[in-house]
This record gives C-alpha cells, structure tokens and sequence, in this order.
C-alpha cells in the first residue's frame, strides 16, 4: 500500500516566545517491510537551524531552532511511505521462559540490542501490580509468542479506551488501576507487563491508515513489539488488537513514549500554550 | 553522602593519660594517631607534640581563633530543608588529619590509576561497548543505569577525557588498609572546602605546619586548571570559561563561588546561557558572548532540558547537541555520572586487569551486585554483616541496614531483592578508623572518611597533596555526612624533610589565559536590585530614626520629629491605615509605637526593613564571588544586627531601637564607602549605582509628598522631619538659618543637584552612569554622519527628559498653594516625576535584563 501521511502540530501562546529549540521525530523509518519514497518537514516560522540526524535508537530526529519571536509554531510533515503486507509467518515456539533466559545470556548484536528493552525506563517501569495482571497470560511453558498475542488481546478487552480531553500525561500505575486511556497507555501497559516478566519490549510510535474500523487514526498511533528470540521483534497493537501489517505506518521506536515524543521542544516565553496536532493518512494511487 | 555503617561499639574516650596528650581511642577501630600501646604514630609525633604542649585552652583558643575565621570568610555548607534555608558555617576541627608520606605516595598512585581506569571505562560504555560484549561489564548495569544518558552515546570528548576531575572516598579499616568506598565521576566537589579548611589550619597550628613539611595544595588547582583551557575547542588561545552552577541553593555553593572567584571565570546559572547555530553564548550586558569550556557543577542529566531530562528546566536547552559538534567542551564530559553508582565496584579488579594488564592498586570495598545470581546467593545468606544499597542511587532511595532490621522488615527487604535483583548491590560494612577530634570535654575519637582529588593534568592524572577529611558527628555514628552534621579536618600529608616546596609562582609559557568575559545580564540584575534594596533598608531606617523621639513625651527634643508630623508622614506613606489624631496622645504614641517596631523588627511586614534587608541579602546571595569579603561582612553584620528581637520593653525598648539604628546607619555608610572607594568602575559597580539612585530618588518624592503636600498648612515641623530624614538638617540651617518655606526646602531636597541626598542630585548621577553602559555611547552609536541615525537608548532619553524638566521648573511656582491651600502644582510634578521613575526601570529591565522563563512544549503526538 502507498499512503500520504500528513502530520500538524500547532503551537498557539499566550505570550510570544522570543526563541525555541525542538526536536520531531516524523520521518517513518525505512524496514523490510515498509519503503520512504518523500518526507518533508515544514516548520513556521521558518527555522534558523534544521539538522538531521539518527538518535540512539535509530530514529530520525529532525532538531530545529526558531530564533525569531512567535506566537504560533506550525510544523507540517509529509511523508509518502510503501508498506508492504507482512507474510502470515509461523511463529517460533519458544517459550517465554525461555526467552528470559536467551536474553539473559546472549551477547551477539541482536539479543543485546534487545535486552536493552529489558529493563525500566522513565515511564515503564516494572511492577508488582503489571506482573500480576499479567501472570494469568504467563502459565509455564508457553510459547512467548502465544502469550503475547493474550496479552495484547486481552488488554484491548479489559481497558476501555478513552481519548483524554487533556494532554496530561496519566501515570501507569493509574491506568491500570482505572483499566482506561489512550493508545499510549495501552502501550505502555503492556511493555510494562512484560518487562515485569523480565521480557524485552519496545514502543513504536507511527500512524494508522484511517477507517471506520480502527481506533487512534485521528492522531499519531502507538503500539507495541516484542522480542521473540529465532525470530525477531513481532509487532502488536493492543489498542485494536491486531498484529500490525500494512496498515500501520512505522515513524520511531524506544524504550517508552519518551524516547519517541513526535514533537517537543523548549521556549523561552510563551506562558501559556494551546497544542492542536491533525493526522492524515490516506491512500495514494500509483500511477 | 556516605553512610557506612560501622559494629555498635559506643567509641568513647577512656580516663587514662598518654604521655603527650590525653587521648585514648577504643582499640576496636584503627586509630589514626596513636597506636594500641597508646604512643602516638611515627608521622604525627610532632603534632601530637605540640599539641600536648599548647594544652586543651590553648587549643580551644586557637579553635575560636579559626572559627572566626570561618566566619569572615563567610564559608558556608547549605543544608537542603533547613528551616533557614542557607548557609550553615563550615564545620571544621583544628587538628588536622597526618598522613605519611611513604602511604600518601602508595595511595597517590593509586587514585591515579583508578581515575585512569574509570576514564577508560567511560569511553568504553559511551563509544564501542565491546567491555559490553566481551561481557567484562554486565549489560544489565548498563541497560538499567538511569544515568546512562542514551542521547550522550558516541560523544566524544576532546582528548578523549571524560572525566576532568576525580575525587573518591576513602575508608580505612582495622588492619590498617584504606579503601574507596565510593566514586565520585560527576562533578566532585570538596577541593574548595579542602583550600578554605588549610588556610584556616596553617594558621590555627602555624609552628606545628611549619615542622611537618606540610605539602602545598595550590599547584594542583593552578595545574587543574591550565589543564581544563587546553581543552577548549579548536585550541583557542582565550577559551571563554564559565563555572556553571545549580544555582544559590545547592549544598557547595560556597565552593562554586570560592572556585570561580580563584579561577577567574565567571559563575553562571542555565538561564545566563543560550544556545544559537549549536554554539553556546553567555547573555552579557554588551550582547552574546559566545562561550567555548564550560566548568558544570551542575548534575549531567539536568545540564539539558531538551535532550537529557524531561522534568526539568535548569540547564541550556539544546547544551548536548552544541556539545556533540564539538562547538563547546565540557567537563566533567555529559553522562560521567554513569560511574557514581558503587555496583560497578564489584567488577573493578577483573576492569583493571582486562583494560590496563595491571592488578588494581586501592581495592573497592567489597561489593556484590544481586543481578549476578552467585553473588545475590551470598548476599541473602550474610545479610546480616552487609548494608544493602539502591543499584543505581536515587533521591529517596536510602541505604538499608538489615542488622538493624526485625525479622519482618528483612523479609521483605529479601522479597524486593528476589522481585527485582538488579536494582540492588550490597557492600561490606567497614568499621571506619577514628581520629582525635577537639570536644569541650578534650580530645574524642570520631570516625572519619577521606576524599581525595585528581584532576587531568594534560597528559595523565595529578593527586591534590592533601584532602577533605570528613569525621561523625557522634563517636558511635555510623554514618559520616556534611548533610547530616559532621564535621572536617585539612589533611596534612608530609613532605620528605629537605624536600623544597615548589616555587609560588608557575611558569605558564604553553598555558592558555582565560578570556575576560563580560558582566552576566543576570548578574546585573541582581546588582541592581541590590542597590536598590540597599537604598530602601537605608531609607527605613533614616525614617524610623526620625520618628522615633516623637514617642518621648518630652517636648522639646530637639530637631526631631513631633509625634503629629510622625503620624502625618506614616499616614501620608500609606503605613497608618487611618489618621489617627483623633486618639488620646496615649494611644497615638502606642500605636506609632508598635509601627515603628514592626517596621525594625518584623520581616514579614511589607516594606519594613526587615523584609527589605531579607530581600538585599536574597539577591546579593547569588552575587558572593562580585562582592569582596568586606562587602560581605557588611551584610553579613547587618544580619545579625537585625537577627533577634529586644527583650526589653518600653522606653529602654525604644532606647534599644534607637542605638541599633544608628549602628545600621554606620554600617550602611560602610557598604556605600566601600563601593564608591574599593570597587573599580565598571559595568558592576554602574547598576548598583543606578539601582540606588533610582531608589534615593524615589523615595525622597515619597517623603516630599507624605509630609508636604498631604501634610498639615504648618510646614515647620513637617521641614524639620523631611530634613532629618534625608540628613540635610545642617545644609539648611547654614542657608536659611530657621525660617522653615516649603520652597527652600525643595531647593535642597529637589533642585539642588550638589546635595547628595536631592532628586536632582540622584538624576545628574543616573545619566552619568547610564553614559558608562555599552551601547549608550553616543560616539558608537553613530554608524554615519546622519544625525538622525543617532539614536539614544530609551532610558537614558527618559533619565535626560527628567532632568531637564527639573532643572525647568521655579520653586516659587512649585511650592504655591492653590485656593484650598493645597501644594497641588507639587502634587503633580511629584506624580509624574514617580511615573517617570517607575518607566525607567521598566525600561532598563527590557533593556538589559531578559526576563522570560522557559517553557516546555507540551510534547504532541
């Protein structure tokens, strides 16, 4: 599938802000499975300094810095990315005891770069309380694989999802004891829960083509991967419950929403900001 | 902090006598003077010589003297949540811990060695990772270090220096072997208070220093900091250094302060630096400079808030990328915290081996990490012999002392080590070796730790011949914590007899000078309203004084304020609520009684002079390295002068008033007479002036306007008082003897610019030094021969309009009265003059100081 997605964020203050540095990560990153053909990022007022370069987990970060004072930011990216539909492949039958114990021990590229996702981070941290919502999922023995897929599942089932009428971010702990939130948290509830298993999970951050079908096209998406080892990371979004494939548009991935914000930055002035983000995926014909 | 926990003996000293002194430490411990037979070691003979000789009076004396000298220094340790907030004074025993020099030279090369290695270990984890891969460095300790900052991988430092300065901390156990019981990687502090505690005991013990052939600490500072100027980028000749500080409240501001003054560069705040085309500027009166070394005191992580930490706004937003393209150096390089965990202890000996092909020389105290499942096995089995620490510290995460725990918390404590392994690293718990420390009730072993220092010489690591040593407070706490009380000792490590000191002065062909560097605008700020803080606690308290004598009952008490003119001006300022002359005479005098008291003694009134004198000490806090010791003392006099309310009541109580006013009137003229005769001309000097100028002039047209124009039709008394206020008593006199017209006293408190207390005086003043002040140069503004392109700064055409005006008007006509009988011309200008003033110093905030804070965009999905 070729799609056009078309990503606005806008800044509007109260006071103007004198100057301001920020970093985007919009540009979806080249996979196996998925091809950038453009990507553009515009940015008003125009910036003094735009740089590009690969940030520790490989995302591309497009850093700018407006040097002229402004009450509204606007930073457009257009990106025309390919997707391909990822072939239905059979999944190793390693169990999730398993794969605790190859992440543990093996050094080679692969395996350290995923044991990297182990481990807490500023806003997934493993827990008690994740542990047990997911130990039901976790019975000994079974293939990790599996369990993923039950985990993803059942969070999609148990947690209603609620877009927030504000940006204030909810922590973890509270959204699994209110069983609700966004794609975020969805997110992160899982990644939590499987590093609370000692399992390697990333965050992905990226788009949803648009349909009636879906939940979280309106803005940019969320979901999860999850390292299985002979066989790599497996992509799932518990938010809609499915294995994502060529409907969802790879932008960056990190070790939680963090590492991978589209767009923040820091003013000097300002005072009081309204933020207004506006996503558009829709298919392009080839010609 | 160090917390180590040492057995539960109860170290107290024993009645016996030892032939020099009396001092007999507990023989569970090593002591480091004497040894168990009670005779004191070979290396502090002569010491404890001398000691023994001087006597416990003599050496409370002397402790007194250095005490003293503490204080004039003004050094200080902030302690975070005290109530008051600030500065404790430093605590610091006279007798100074001896170390011979055969173990200083062991030791030395020891700490090089270890500085060496966690410098290697640095680039390893910021760059290649093979100690990773090759599994000579646990993953997991990496992985799940906070303070490993992802954004900082495959920086590279110049000359591959991660870390600059080094200090550890050391801790000897009974057989009498040191060991280093934590890494300090970040941005150590300690070698201030280590200079500050050795000018303080070479004079406290000045014979017995000189005997010991005491090692000189200055070169390791002089030699420090040659090295850190050759680190700047593209090997500039003049790097511009900036000392970057969390600010006034951080526990060493003191030695921030103490080591940006003896280096000479300037100490900034986040706010004072600015990030452009990825080069970093300091925000200065004549613009941006930029800015190439930057000396961080400040935590890595908050260094900035764009790319390392998300919930902060201290530091430079947009430092790290300016640091990755090598526009800017910084030490200790961004992400050095890394190594101030003490799990990678564990795996120190096997490093060093690996990295250098050489044993590790100063051995770790004993550390097992609980990720590895062996030693974790270990752990649970000795608890009890172990204290268990955070595996990545943490504000709020404490170390943990399972002896001291019931069966139940150590259950627990076992549950979260078995959830959650990595998170947890135990060490062995040292019984720290004692020293003798001067009590009231003699000499007292306490515990001590040390803390040595190295720092990059250019090529390896230099040792600083000397330390801070760190004692208990109580001789059985386990724990030695400058947070938590205790105190220090200077170090004295001896030079070999005949051994020449090294000579004062180094010869610094290769080294790099530092640039002069202009005045922060943020400094300049706090200058200015120092000065005018300065102004107002002197004005309250001219006014107070004034008004006092009114309360006597007494009538004729010379040119003092009657209690009617008292009520009239404190009614016409706005501090009496209501006119209050209506009361009996009784009750007027309570009530005036208690305002002025208030005034005096109460901070939280609103323009009291103890509110005013709180916020001149809270905007001269942050200028300590600006201002000389005597400025300092100055305040600092002042503070204790209005630190403790009266006991005394009544009359006495106003007599107390009085005599603690014209004290502070005293003091006050110090802190004028030392910035117009001790401080150099320069931009500085130029806002203090401005602030009090600006201030004097104001509140001089307060006076005028309380007393004169809502005063009472009888001027006489009102002139009187007005004259006293602003000290012009005699100048009238000599001009017009005792006809008291309003218009002769506006003569001399408005137009008369040779009176240093007139309006006019305070504007003639503010021109000239506004005229000083890069950029307001007529000469450099003109960039043509173009009159009109010859425009004058905002301020100074306000300050020039005001003056003109002024110089305009006819007294006659300003001091005649209307058909009422009201001074209504006076009213007016007096309004529009304080409009005035009130614009100029908008003006010269928007035009100098940048008062925008920053914002975090809310981060957009």
């Amino acid at each position: 599938m070729l799609y056009q997605a078309t990503h606005k964020t806008t800044y509007s203050y109260e006071q103007p802000v004198a100057h301001c540095l920020s970093e985007a990560r919009l540009t979806p990153r080249s996979l196996p499975s998925q091809r950038l053909l453009t990507t553009r990022l515009e940015v008003h007022p125009e910036p003094a300094v735009v740089e590009l370069r690969q940030d520790y987990f490989g995302n591309q970060v497009s850093a700018f810095s407006v040097f002229r004072p402004h009450e509204k930011l606007i930073a457009t990216a257009t990106s025309i990315v390919e997707v391909t539909q990822r072939a239905a492949e059979i999944l190793p039958d390693v169990s999730w005891e398993q794969a605790q114990h190859f992440l543990k021990t093996h050094t080679d590229d692969g395996a350290m770069t995923a044991y990297e996702f182990v481990f807490d981070s500023p806003f997934v941290a493993a827990s008690e309380a994740l542990a047990a919502y997911a130990r039901p999922t976790f019975t000994p023995g079974r293939p990790l694989a599996e369990a993923v897929q039950e985990l993803s599942h059942r969070i999609n089932k148990e947690f209603q999802y609620r877009p927030k009428s504000t940006s204030i971010e909810v922590a973890l702990a509270e959204v699994l004891h209110r069983r609700q939130g966004v794609c975020q948290d969805f997110a992160h509830v899982m990644i939590g829960a499987l590093r609370s298993f000692h399992l390697a999970a990333r965050y992905v951050s990226g788009y949803l083509r648009s349909g009636s079908d879906v939940t979280g096209a309106e803005a940019s998406h969320a979901w999860v991967s999850a390292f299985i080892p002979s066989y790599g990371w497996l992509d799932l979004d518990p938010t809609n419950d499915v294995i994502p494939s060529d409907g969802h548009i790879t932008l960056a991935w990190g070790r939680d929403y963090g590492d991978v914000t589209p767009v923040k930055g820091i003013a000097l002035g300002g005072g009081v900001q309204k933020v207004d983000v506006e996503v558009n995926v829709r298919p392009v014909i080839a010609e | 902090m160090n917390q180590v926990r040492v057995e539960k003996h109860n170290i107290t000293a024993a009645a016996t006598r030892s032939q020099h002194w009396h001092y007999t430490p507990p023989h569970s411990f090593w002591d480091e003077a004497v040894r168990p037979s009670g005779m004191p070691r070979r290396h502090w003979r002569q010491l404890a010589v001398a000691l023994g000789r001087m006597g416990e009076d003599e050496l409370t004396r002397r402790w007194h003297a250095g005490q003293h000298l503490i204080q004039a220094h003004g050094i200080t340790y902030n302690v975070y949540g005290d109530a008051q907030g600030m500065e404790r004074p430093w605590s610091l025993d006279p007798i100074p811990l001896v170390i011979d020099h055969a173990e200083w030279a062991s030791l030395e090369s020891a700490l090089m060695q270890r500085a060496t290695l966690l410098n290697h270990i640095l680039t390893d984890l910021y760059g290649e990772q093979k100690l990773i891969a090759q599994r000579q460095f646990p993953a997991a300790l990496l992985f799940a270090n906070p303070h490993f900052l992802r954004p900082c991988h495959r920086i590279h430092p110049p000359n591959g220096v991660f870390l600059h300065s080094y200090a550890a901390d050391l801790a000897r156990s009974p057989d009498g072997r040191w060991w280093v019981i934590s890494d300090r990687t970040q941005a150590p502090s300690g070698v201030g208070y280590a200079l500050e505690n050795r000018l303080v005991s070479a004079r406290t013990l000045p014979s017995a220093f000189d005997q010991c052939h005491v090692r000189p600490l200055n070169r390791f500072l002089e030699q420090s900091r040659d090295a850190m100027l050759g680190m700047a980028p593209n090997a500039r000749n003049n790097p511009r250094v900036v000392l970057l500080t969390p600010g006034p409240n951080n526990e060493t501001y003191f030695e921030q302060s103490f080591l940006a003054r003896h280096w000479g560069f300037p100490l900034v705040e986040g706010a004072d630096l600015t990030v452009r085309d990825n080069r970093v500027f300091l925000k200065t009166l004549s613009g941006l400079e930029p800015v190439d070394l930057v000396l961080r005191r400040m935590d890595d992580a908050f260094c900035d808030p764009l790319e390392l930490r998300g919930d902060s706004l201290l530091g430079i937003p947009g430092f790290t990328q300016a640091v990755r393209q090598g526009n800017v150096a910084v030490a200790n390089a961004l992400g050095s915290g890394l190594l101030e965990t003490s799990t990678h202890m564990a795996f120190l000996p096997g490093l060093c081996r690996q990295i250098l092909g050489e044993e590790l020389r100063l051995p770790s105290v004993a550390t097992w990490w609980c990720g590895d499942d062996g030693p974790r096995g270990y752990v649970l089995e000795n608890l009890e012999s172990l204290v268990i620490k955070p595996a990545f510290p943490q504000p709020g995460r404490n170390p943990e002392f399972p002896s001291y725990m019931n069966a139940a918390a150590r259950q627990d404590l076992i549950r979260r080590i078995e959830a959650d392994p990595e998170q947890f690293v135990a060490q062995e718990q040292i019984p720290l070796s004692t020293a003798p420390v001067r009590t009231d009730e003699g000499l007292h072993p306490r515990h001590i730790v040390m803390r040595m220092f190295a720092a990059w010489d250019g090529k390896s690591y230099s040792v600083m011949p000397g330390g801070l040593t760190r004692v208990s407070t109580e001789g059985s706490s386990p724990v030695v914590s400058m947070q938590m009380g205790g105190g220090s000792k200077d170090t004295w490590v001896l030079g070999q007899a005949g051994e020449e000191a090294p000579a004062a002065v180094l010869t610094r062909q290769d080294a790099a000078a530092p640039a002069r560097i202009e005045l922060p605008s943020r400094v300049a700020d706090h200058l200015f309203w120092l000065g005018r803080y300065s102004e107002r606690v002197e004005s309250g308290v001219r006014m107070v004084r004034a008004l006092l004598p009114g309360l006597s009952a007494e009538e004729d008490y010379g040119q003092a304020a009657t209690l009617e003119s008292a009520i009239q001006l404190l009614f016409g300022l706005g501090y009496l609520e209501e006119d209050i002359s209506s009361l009996s005479l009784a009750q007027q005098r309570w009530q005036v009684g208690q305002l002025l008291s208030a005034m005096v003694y109460d901070p939280s009134r609103s323009s009291g002079i103890g509110r005013n004198l709180q916020n001149m000490r809270r905007v001269a806090w942050p200028l300590k390295e600006r201002l000389s010791l005597d400025t300092w003392r100055v305040l600092q006099q002042l503070d204790r002068e209005f630190s403790a309310t009266p006991s005394v009541r009544g009359e006495l109580r106003v007599m107390a008033q009085m005599s603690l006013l014209d004290r502070t009137v005293v003091v006050l003229s110090a802190f004028s007479g030392l910035l117009s005769e001790n401080t150099t001309r320069g931009h500085g000097w130029r806002f203090i002036q401005i602030g009090r100028r600006m201030e004097r002039a104001r509140q001089t047209s307060d006076f005028l306007l309380a007393a004169l124009v809502q005063g009472p039709f009888d001027v006489e008394p009102a002139i009187n008082m007005l004259l006293h206020i602003a000290d012009s008593s005699i100048t009238y006199r000599a001009r017009y003897f005792t006809e008291f017209r309003t218009e002769y006293v506006l003569e001399i408190l408005l137009v008369d610019e040779g009176n240093p207390r007139s309006i006019g005086f305070q504007l003639a003043s503010l021109i000239e030094y506004l005229r000083g002040l890069p950029g307001y140069d007529q000469s450099q503004n003109r960039r043509s021969n173009d009159p009109l392109d010859c425009e004058e700064p905002l301020p100074l055409r306000l300050a020039e309009n005001m003056l003109t005006t002024l110089r305009a008007a006819s007294m006659d006509g300003l001091a005649q009265r209307d058909a009422d009988g009201d001074l209504a011309v006076l009213e007016t200008y007096l309004r529009k003059l304080q409009g005035h003033l009130y614009d100029l110093s908008e003006l010269l905030t928007a035009h100098h100081f940048n008062h925008l804070t920053l914002t975090r965009l809310t981060p957009a999905h």
